[in-house]
């Protein structure tokens, strides 16, 4: 197995922020299942991105996920579909804590800023499911740009 | 709050599928990696259908190639409700009605952006949809949100991209022939009318002769029918639509007549060209072609299946029916006088080894060739015109408008069906002499081309 890549400070800047964030994972057949998260935050060691999925629509993502723990996330930012993919395994799944709670509020908040510039109505995305949710750690494998376009899924170099 | 699911996409809103809010997709390798994406626009096809637009070569492609299934989520631009949507890959479409309507919309979104060139569709991806259901809980509810209801989606059916389809290619005919041969083969590929045929009035109005057809072995062209009799006659006499399942045989098109006459051979002048149909139709569908209360054709289909043709067959047929009436009526109507100048190609006359007889029966008004039957009336006396003159001056180029002044043809003074009987003439040739052939060679021209020599022969009876 490659060594976990990196995330610079940058990219994790830009992984926190109030974007889009979803999930992609697999059951034991390899079928695909889709899922929006309620944000995510990047480890201090820069190498695992803890992502948030709320408990009352997550069940076939978390079965996939204790099924095999493949797992991708993309972030876009809706504004200018600036997106990022991070692929890898997920080596923790826990109930996030009343800490994260906080910080996924000041999350979905932004979120809503965030969609409010590209005409959402706030009194719809300000309801978004983000609580009780699941923390999954996935220990980061690769991270590719998925901006639209034709370079859309080149691999970002490694600072590993 | 019940949930919401099923196998198909009759509880989504037609919105989400409008290319407001981005859409993810999750696809997943050979090896087990998934993959998560967005897509600006997910099309609805039909409750059991979507397409996605392929414009480059990335991982999502890749994946469905290897394992055809993906999973959608999809977003409502008005409420933000979520539905997740399992689909499966079934083809790539890279022509037809679909992908130019794809094609187009992104060369449009690619021209606002500046990117012209850059974004470019490959391909229309269709998939088909396994089950589809609401994501509960996606959004907390309003504090004083009302219980929900959920409001039947308006119906959308495919059919009226197919209709779009069909009406296309008949606008865009250049002649008559075009015209006929296209409006079949639309009603088979984006209807799934797989055996069809269109009938045309002769000048006397008392028979109706086919003048081309589709999904049957042989064409069928010139053979007539009796207004009045048979599903096809009483369809023209009555200028109503029929359909009908379980049909007596006897009733089918008025064709009873058939096995006495193919045996007959040469002796009889007049026989019966077979109409095609299928010996095992169980549902037949048959509809007037009307402009006011005239006549201008009719239309049958036919199905194995008993429940083949649906009240919704009807209200469809009825519809590109009366555009058909339409184009029919223009396409006969025309004025030839406008015909452009048409460059002479070499004449393309091969004498070959193969020789063909002939004979033209003046009284029974009828054409035989190698001793079996061809053609009668109008469009034998047109023939027997084109080989006099080929065989007396050498001639090959002809025009419409000539034909029209003949007066030795006998055609009406006005509506002369002229395009029709050399249609039908064409077909014929094309069954029964193939070396001898009458292409269009441009608007109002037509030649003639042979691969063989002729032997010509006139008998009074």
């Amino acid at each position: 197995m490659d060594s976990p890549a990196a995330i610079s400070d940058d990219l994790a800047t830009f992984l926190e922020s109030g974007i889009s964030v979803v999930v992609g994972s697999r059951d034991a057949q390899r079928r695909p299942a889709a899922m929006r998260a309620a944000g995510a935050v990047v480890s201090a060691d820069r190498r695992s991105v803890t992502v948030f999925l709320p408990d009352q629509n997550a069940a076939r993502t978390l079965d996939n996920l204790r099924d095999n723990g493949r797992i991708a996330v993309t972030f876009s930012r809706p504004s200018d579909h600036r997106s990022i993919q991070v692929k890898g395994s997920c080596v923790e799944l826990r109930p996030a804590t009343e800490d994260e709670r906080a910080r996924r509020e000041t999350y979905v908040a932004a979120f809503v800023d965030e969609l409010a510039t590209v005409g959402m109505a706030r009194e719809n995305t300000g309801r978004l499911t983000s609580w009780p949710s699941v923390a999954v750690r996935v220990e980061v494998e690769e991270v590719f740009d998925q901006t639209p376009g034709p370079a859309a899924g080149q691999k970002l170099g490694r600072t590993a | 709050m019940s949930t919401h699911k099923g196998l198909d996409l009759a509880m989504i809103p037609p919105r989400c599928f409008q290319g407001v809010v981005p859409a993810i997709i999750a696809t997943c390798s050979a090896e087990g990696e998934p993959n998560v994406t967005y897509l600006s626009h997910v099309y609805w096809l039909d409750r059991k259908h979507v397409a996605i637009s392929r414009q480059f070569f990335n991982k999502t492609v890749r994946n469905i190639t290897a394992n055809p299934y993906a999973s959608l989520q999809l977003y409502d631009p008005l409420t933000f409700e979520a539905y997740e949507v399992d689909i499966r890959f079934v083809r790539s479409e890279t022509t037809g009605a679909l992908f130019e309507m794809m094609a187009v919309r992104i060369e449009a979104i690619a021209s606002l952006a500046g990117m012209k060139g850059i974004f470019k569709l490959i391909a229309a991806d269709v998939y088909e949809v396994t089950s589809a259901q609401a994501t509960t809980h996606y959004l907390q509810p309003a504090p004083d949100d009302p219980p929900r209801v959920w409001p039947a989606p308006p119906e959308r059916r495919s059919e009226m991209r197919a209709l779009q389809v069909v009406s296309d290619r008949m606008n865009r005919a250049a002649d008559l022939e075009e015209l006929l041969g296209s409006f079949l083969v639309a009603l088979r590929d984006e209807l799934g009318f797989e055996h069809s045929m269109l009938f045309l009035p002769d000048d006397e109005g008392t028979k109706l002769f086919a003048v081309t057809s589709i999904g049957y072995g042989e064409s069928g062209a010139g053979a007539e029918v009796e207004i009045g009799s048979g599903l096809v006659g009483t369809v023209a006499q009555q200028r109503k639509l029929l359909r009908l399942s379980d049909l007596p045989s006897d009733l089918r098109y008025g064709r009873a007549i058939r096995g006495q006459t193919n045996a007959r051979g040469e002796h009889v002048l007049t026989p019966e060209i077979p109409l095609p149909g299928l010996a095992d139709a169980q549902s037949h569908l048959a509809i007037p072609l009307l402009l006011q209360d005239r006549l201008i054709g009719v239309l049958a289909v036919e199905s194995r299946d008993p429940l083949g043709f649906d009240d919704w067959h009807e209200a469809f047929l009825n519809i590109v029916g009366n555009q058909a009436a339409i184009a029919i009526e223009r396409m006969v109507d025309r004025d030839d006088d406008d015909v452009t100048e048409v460059v002479p190609a070499p004449p393309s006359i091969t004498d070959g080894r193969r020789s063909h007889s002939f004979r033209f029966y003046k009284g029974e008004d009828c054409i035989f060739v190698d001793g079996e039957y061809l053609i009668r009336n109008v469009p034998a006396r047109l023939l027997w015109k084109i080989l006099r003159s080929f065989a007396d001056e050498g001639r090959t180029e002809f025009t419409n408008r000539e034909l029209r002044l003949d007066p030795s043809l006998g055609l009406p003074a006005v509506k002369d069906n002229l395009e029709s009987r050399l249609i039908l003439l064409r077909k014929r040739l094309e069954q029964k002499c193939p070396d001898l052939r009458i292409p269009s060679s441009s608007r109002g021209h037509f030649r003639l081309e042979m691969d063989c020599r002729v032997e010509l022969e006139e008998r009074d009876s």
